[in-house]
């Protein structure tokens, strides 16, 4: 059995940031409750043995209030050779009941008491060695953003593991003992804080003051119509600022790169070579397949044996589908790095910066009252933010809720109402052809659906929700060094989860266009009536709808490729934000709840978006 | 000493908690009977209440839940 080292502690306490210091595993850290629901493994070395350090989902108490809690409880309960408790400083008192619950498993541990800046700032000071003879344990003073006190952290851990922590299994003498045998946990600890801290009357820094106005609704609300608009303009404008170099990157550098390669691949393999290339300029310029076949209209009668005659042998087609005007490998880094990363970067910019300075908890409760009249409270606002990212990550993290319902109603906005950046960044690029008017509408369209789409889900969905109780943290800037390192992990993770979907989705097109099949969905007597009848779409536009369900930006990146007007770009982006969320949505749906759940979820967003999507179209149609 | 509210409580003064339901965060957070509590700011529309626990932190509480929640005043 490997033997493991908990690390332990309230929510936001800055436990993530140990554990990427002490394992050299990222894990991402915000500054709010439940940025951790599931624990993460990593390799911690102390002196000659090898342990795996587990960092436990951040947790008020041992007696779980919500998912996210349980899994820390039961990490307890499976034991372990030690633990790291963290104690936020600032804090004491409520931090110190955690530590008694967790001693009174009686495995050794270290305390770690962090975030020493902070209590300092308010006026904090914590007697170490007092607190020490207290715990009965060693207590090491760590800033965690800065690195501070690690070394000394990782020593004192070499020397309690292996030491019993009592005489015996109930001694009666040690602090451990004393505390597990003490009825009101919250007593003790209040007393322990009491003799261990002082608390001098500071005058509130600037981020504490900004902090507090930033909560209250004057003039908090102010400043969140200013974050809002700010975050926006990072993402609009930063994204179209990026999308330059980045064209150039693609266009310019991996593009002939990949095309210098396949040539030379296929000319390697292939007899005659003049020949071949002849063929092959010949072909790209006069037949075109994958995509282009598709959007020419002529695909009809492109049989992918019309093609392979046409074009003289099967080695050119499979180079253009390759690398040809709308190949793979083009379409798929055009698309991934030139149109949705530059999007998708600079929402992580803004959004990452809100997260790690504590601004999310506020104005979740600036806008709880609003949420509560649809059913859902102020908390759920946290998810909805991330959501914008992904929805993936956004899911999970409604673990921290606390009842099914809220859980449910958290998922079913974000897959009905809440689009993820690089559908953002397709829609952005699609409605940028048209007026400002339409982006407007889009917007207000999508607030719209927000509402909706909480108030039937608050209908439908049985049970209740538990209103808000969310600790508000510190108001703190964002070290650089913690928030470069998240934005480099977030976009990292992007490029490694949406590159291979992409390229995957891509293929697929290139092979359903080519073979026929899709010439043949499209031809279907009902996918005609939905599609070009109802939706009022050019018949091409089914492309969009296939490739939806692989990644949501591919049901609007199609798109960007045929004429849309005005009417037929807003049905789409109607229909792309109800339609289906991507197929790890659906995974993590099955995940988290029951499968009927997701298939529900799966229908439901495919009827609606068609429903809504036309009616808006056949109303429209009245009056054009 | 007199039992009111938290939800109806003024916003000047402390108060000390007399009785709270039982909902596990509420425990785990450490607002139960005799702590001490002060309102930062009350929300308008049916809005939560802002606290400040022990003159230590902040935690907001909606409005269903502040209402159950019963306090006596202390200065």
């Amino acid at each position: 059995m490997k033997k493991k080292i908990l690390l332990m502690g309230n929510p936001n306490v800055g436990k993530s940031i140990f554990f990427s210091e002490l394992t050299g595993v990222h894990a991402v850290s915000s500054n709010f409750a439940g940025t951790t629901v599931d624990f993460l493994e990593g390799r911690l070395k102390i002196g000659d043995g090898e342990y795996v350090l587990i960092d436990v989902p951040g947790t008020y108490s041992l007696d779980p209030s919500s998912e996210a809690e349980a899994v820390a409880s039961r990490l307890m309960e499976d034991g372990a050779s030690a633990i790291i408790c963290v104690l936020d400083a600032s804090n004491l008192e409520r931090n110190l009941h955690l530590a008694m619950e967790v001693m009174q498993y009686k495995i050794p541990l270290v305390f770690a008491l962090n975030m020493a800046d902070v209590a300092e700032r308010q006026g904090i000071t914590v007697n170490t060695k007092q607190l020490e003879k207290e715990l009965g344990a060693p207590v090491v003073q760590t800033v965690a953003v800065k690195k501070q006190g690690f070394d000394e952290l990782i020593k004192k851990l070499g020397e309690v593991l292996g030491t019993p922590v009592c005489g015996g299994s109930h001694c009666g003498k040690c602090p451990s003992c004393n505390h597990a045998e003490s009825g009101d946990k919250w007593l003790s600890a209040k007393e322990i804080s009491g003799r261990v801290s002082k608390k001098n009357s500071a005058s509130p820094s600037f981020m504490d003051k900004l902090g507090m106005q930033m909560i209250r609704p004057f003039p908090g609300l102010l400043y969140a119509a200013v974050v809002l608009a700010l975050l926006v303009v990072v993402v609009v404008f930063g994204g179209r600022m990026l999308r330059m170099p980045l064209i150039m990157l693609t266009d310019g550098l991996i593009i002939p790169m990949f095309r210098s390669l396949f040539e030379w691949l296929f000319a390697f393999f292939a007899e005659g070579d003049g020949a071949f290339s002849y063929r092959y300029l010949y072909y790209n310029d006069g037949f075109r397949t994958g995509f282009r076949v598709f959007y020419d209209g002529a695909f009809r009668a492109a049989t992918y044996e019309a093609y392979s005659a046409a074009a003289g042998g099967f080695g050119d087609i499979l180079l253009n589908v390759l690398i040809g005007e709308y190949g793979i490998f083009v379409i798929s880094f055009q698309w991934i790095i030139a149109l949705i990363l530059p999007y998708v970067f600079s929402f992580y910019i803004g959004i990452t910066f809100l997260e790690d300075s504590g601004y999310l908890p506020r104005i979740s409760v600036l806008f709880d009252n609003v949420m509560r009249k649809l059913g859902v409270q102020g908390g759920s606002l946290i998810h909805v933010f991330l959501a914008l990212g992904c929805a993936v990550p956004a899911i999970l993290g409604s673990r921290t809720a606390t009842t099914k319902k809220e859980k449910m109603m958290i998922a079913a906005v974000i897959c009905f109402a809440v689009p993820c950046i690089s559908q953002i960044g397709a829609l952005v690029a699609l409605m940028s052809a048209f007026s400002w008017h339409l982006s407007v509408a889009m917007l207000l369209f999508a607030m719209f659906l927000f509402v909706a789409t909480a108030f039937v889900a608050g209908r439908v969905i049985k049970g209740r929700v538990d209103p808000l109780i969310l600790e508000i943290p510190n108001l703190l800037m964002p070290k650089p060094k913690v928030y470069f390192r998240k934005l480099a992990i977030r976009m990292k993770h992007f490029l490694k989860d949406a590159e291979l979907p992409m390229l995957g989705a891509v293929f697929l097109a290139a092979l359903l266009a080519g073979t026929g099949v899709l010439a043949a969905i499209a031809n279907q007597p009902q996918v005609q009536f939905v599609v070009s009848g109802w939706l009022g779409m050019p018949e091409e536009a089914v492309v969009s709808l296939v490739l939806g369900i692989v990644r949501r930006e591919m049901s609007v990146a199609p798109l960007l490729l045929l004429n849309l007007t005005y009417l037929q770009a807003f049905v789409a982006g109607v229909v792309s934000l109800l339609y289906l969320p991507c197929l790890s949505v659906f995974g993590i749906l099955a995940k988290e709840f029951k499968i009927g759940f997701a298939i529900a979820i799966f229908a439901g967003t495919v009827v609606s978006a068609i429903l809504v999507g036309g009616f808006i179209n056949q109303v429209a149609q009245i009056f054009l | 000493m007199m039992q009111t509210s938290l939800y109806t409580a003024e916003t000047t003064g402390a108060y000390k908690v007399a009785s709270v339901p039982e909902i596990g965060l509420l425990k785990n957070l450490g607002i139960r009977e005799g702590t001490r509590v002060s309102i930062t700011q009350r929300y308008a529309f049916g809005g939560p209440l802002l606290l400040n626990i022990e003159d230590s932190f902040f935690v907001a509480v909606g409005k269903d839940v502040a209402t159950q929640i019963t306090v006596g005043r202390i200065s």
